[in-house]
């Protein structure tokens, strides 16, 4: 009885909690369907429903609405810098959690330092920089902000590889692997779960991201934005009121490729790794 | 630090022990930096060696001599345009621009510097192949030195990309932080002017209160708020997101997948969507609002004195007491969701024998969980927690997107300085650059951030990994 009591309590606290973290994303996806374009301040749910929203965004690109364009862009941009951060974070924390060298702890407390620069300062500079190198306005550009600095992320995911037991590696050494063979077929798919950590962050990282993207893409033409630039201009002033149901529809459509990732990727979190891999 | 010194010291020693007992060829290395392995006849090594040499020179004279003779000034032609009525078309004169004179120098020296380095390790390179021949041993190669690359020398293969990446995406923007040194605001914008280096002056006018000049008192009050947020918002999102990760992966947890999905569909919409919703959910006249005002919620906190009795809303984020609490909460909504999500990885690797053993030993949940879990939490996630909190005094996205164009500051001194209560540093600076276009006091202000970063994660750093601590769970 008391165990059931308990039971039941343990996943009221649950859905309580999920409704609190729910809500806002509710009222994201209802309003998306509003007939009513800017914002409704007093009923929760929409007066009337349609599916206008959604054909605006893909069916009817105007100067302000690009949606197919823009989404295009961030993928491509996303993909690539995904790809990219995730071999360079790779190559950056094996380096530190398994090779030995002379100045090992003398660079990592140095990129430490250096990953306390804060982006959102040295974005100025950065732009100047890319401006330069004539990459401003490209994808290119986008995807160099984006990667290129990643090596300096290293830190969880070389916490991650300290776990893995050591023996395994000198298992292989004293088999006559080389290096970069150990690195490759012993640590890299003993890391999974680090990985996926890693893809889904630098996934994320070109579609929540709108300072960078603003002030790089400055063209104003919107068939070079992300779809971040696009839906936040969407809630400018003077678009608010015409816009804000179409910029809940665009909300929705970009979270699906992040959930979908997600969601295939989730497995890799539950699989506890090391503890198999070492025992006996 | 002492380690460090010696080490500095010997790399120099060792460079003049090569320059002094080389014999001819490691010698002309110092002219012609191939010399020493054409004399050992490895001849690819020389090439490029040669090779890099001459790109070297070439960029200097180039490239970084013409920037570097106008570094002392930052440049003196003023920017002239004259207009031709015959051909209806203005000339533009051949005018310095300060900033990207700025910029170039900044490169060419950096360049220089790394070039001297490489130029050092050359030389020693040089010597050790004559030692090497001198006792009879083998000399590599060049096939044999590229294998060297993915074994013994793996580390630098692996480096070399990243480095690169990094040299240009956070070295080279860090020295363009010189511009705190100069007067470059909005009367000094290059093209159409030149700015200069003023000295400290910008660093004196940062801690001065005056009637004029306000950044003393805004920069005390914006620093205080930036370190209550990050210790808030930190401590908050980690300790929420270990517990939601333990609850949901608990045994009696029904259906752990499910939930975790639930919460996880709330960071699945990026932080730009739901934080500019959130704003318009919590708006003055939002919906909130709306159903406060209907059930009379607004009405008690005006009675228990909460909200000012002159607001029929209750100022959510306009009021900067209301605010810094409504930010620090919608921050707890989206930072556990991920905390969780990294601690639920770590907590499925925890060593499963470990706990096994304990609980053999007659350890009971409480006793597991503070004795082998927290300290393996700690040990994992430890150097991430650091990067939280530093991450946290540079939360742009949440303070900004929460209150630009929404909180507006009731208070004269911090408006002269441009600044809100509810800024944190990052706030502050990006608006002083964006808006006001006052470099010099937005750079300041970054030199003063990445001071007191670098401070916290050093001492903090320090103490977590300190030892050996590394090879503990491995």
């Amino acid at each position: 009885m008391k165990k059931t009591i308990k039971f039941v309590i343990r996943h009221l606290v649950l859905l309580f909690l999920s409704i609190v973290w729910l809500i806002p994303i509710l009222w994201l996806f209802v309003t998306s369907f509003s007939g009513y374009k800017g914002i409704n301040t007093s009923h929760f749910f929409p007066e009337t429903w349609t599916l206008d929203n959604y054909a605006q965004l893909f069916l009817r690109s105007d100067s302000i609405v690009q949606y197919p364009r823009w989404f295009w862009n961030t993928f491509v941009i996303a993909s690539f810098s995904c790809l990219i951060s995730t071999i360079l974070v790779l190559m950056v924390a094996y380096t530190m959690s398994k090779l030995r060298f002379t100045g090992r702890k003398g660079l990592m407390s140095f990129a430490i330092i250096l990953n306390m620069f804060p982006g959102v300062l040295s974005m100025i500079a950065i732009y100047f920089i890319l401006k330069t190198m004539g990459l401003t306005n490209s994808h290119l550009g986008m995807i160099i902000v984006y990667s290129a600095g990643a090596g300096l992320g290293y830190l969880i995911c070389k916490g991650f590889m300290d776990t893995i037991s050591i023996s395994l590696s000198e298992a292989a050494r004293l088999e006559g692997a080389s290096e970069a063979k150990i690195f490759w077929s012993v640590i890299i798919p003993l890391s999974k779960p680090i990985i996926v950590y890693t893809v889904i962050n630098a996934f994320l990282a070109p579609w929540a991201d709108f300072v960078f993207a603003k002030l790089m893409l400055n063209s104003g033409v919107a068939t070079d934005w992300t779809v971040a630039i696009g839906l936040f201009n969407m809630l400018g002033k003077s678009m608010i009121n015409k816009y804000f149901s179409v910029f809940c529809a665009g909300g929705v459509i970009i979270a699906i490729p992040i959930s979908a990732l997600f969601v295939i990727m989730q497995k890799f979190y539950v699989e506890g790794i090391t503890g198999g891999s070492v025992k006996g | 630090m002492k380690n460090a010194l010696n080490a500095v010291g010997k790399y120099f020693k060792d460079f003049g022990t090569a320059l002094a007992k080389g014999d001819i060829g490691v010698k002309l290395s110092a002219v012609l930096m191939g010399a020493g392995y054409f004399a050992r006849k490895q001849v690819i090594n020389g090439i490029i060696m040669c090779l890099v040499e001459v790109l070297f020179a070439v960029l200097c004279i180039g490239y970084a001599a013409p920037n570097l003779a106008k570094f002392g000034t930052l440049g003196t032609v003023q920017f002239e345009q004259v207009f031709d009525p015959l051909t209806m078309t203005s000339t533009v004169n051949d005018y310095d621009n300060s900033f990207l004179i700025l910029l170039n120098s900044i490169i060419s020296l950096f360049i220089i510097f790394v070039f001297i380095l490489f130029y050092i390790s050359n030389m020693k390179a040089v010597y050790r192949l004559q030692l090497k021949k001198e006792n009879g041993e083998h000399i590599n190669t060049f096939p044999e030195d590229l294998r060297m690359m993915f074994n013994e020398k793996f580390h630098i293969t692996l480096l070399t990309l990243p480095a690169i990446g990094i040299i240009i995406m956070n070295i080279l923007p860090i020295l363009v932080f010189a511009v705190a040194f100069t007067n470059y605001d909005q009367q000094h914008m290059p093209p159409n002017a030149l700015f200069t280096w003023v000295g400290w002056t910008n660093f004196k006018n940062l801690f001065t209160s005056s009637v004029t000049v306000t950044f003393g008192y805004s920069f005390k009050k914006v620093l205080v708020w930036t370190l209550e947020w990050a210790v808030f918002a930190t401590f908050t999102t980690y300790i929420g997101g270990i517990l939601m990760a333990k609850f949901i992966n608990d045994k009696r947890t029904k259906l752990p997948k499910l939930w975790r999905t639930l919460f996880i569909i709330a960071i699945a919409v990026p932080q730009f969507v739901t934080l500019l919703l959130v704003r318009s959910f919590f708006a003055d006249n939002g919906i909130v609002n709306t159903f406060c005002n209907s059930i009379g919620f607004t009405g008690f906190l005006k009675n228990i004195g909460l909200v000012p009795s002159n607001l029929s809303y209750i100022p959510f984020l306009t009021n900067p007491g209301w605010a810094k609490v409504m930010i620090i909460l919608i921050n707890i909504w989206i930072g556990i969701p991920y905390q969780m999500l990294v601690a639920t990885g770590v907590l499925m690797n925890i060593p499963e024998d470990q706990i096994e053993s304990a609980r053999i030993d007659g350890a009971n949940p409480l006793q597991i969980f503070i004795k082998i879990t927290m300290p393996y939490v700690l040990f994992v996630t430890g150097p991430s927690l650091i990067t939280d909190f530093v991450k946290n005094i540079n939360n742009f996205n949440v303070i900004y997107l929460l209150t630009q164009d929404v909180f507006v500051t009731s208070d004269q001194l911090l408006a002269n300085s441009n600044a809100k209560e509810i800024d944190l540093l990052v706030t502050w600076l990006f608006r002083l650059t964006n808006e006001y276009y006052n470099y010099k006091m937005a750079s300041v202000i970054g030199i003063i951030v990445f001071i007191i970063c670098a401070a916290f994660t050093l001492v903090t750093f320090t103490r977590t990994i300190k030892g050996d601590k590394e090879e503990e769970f491995q």
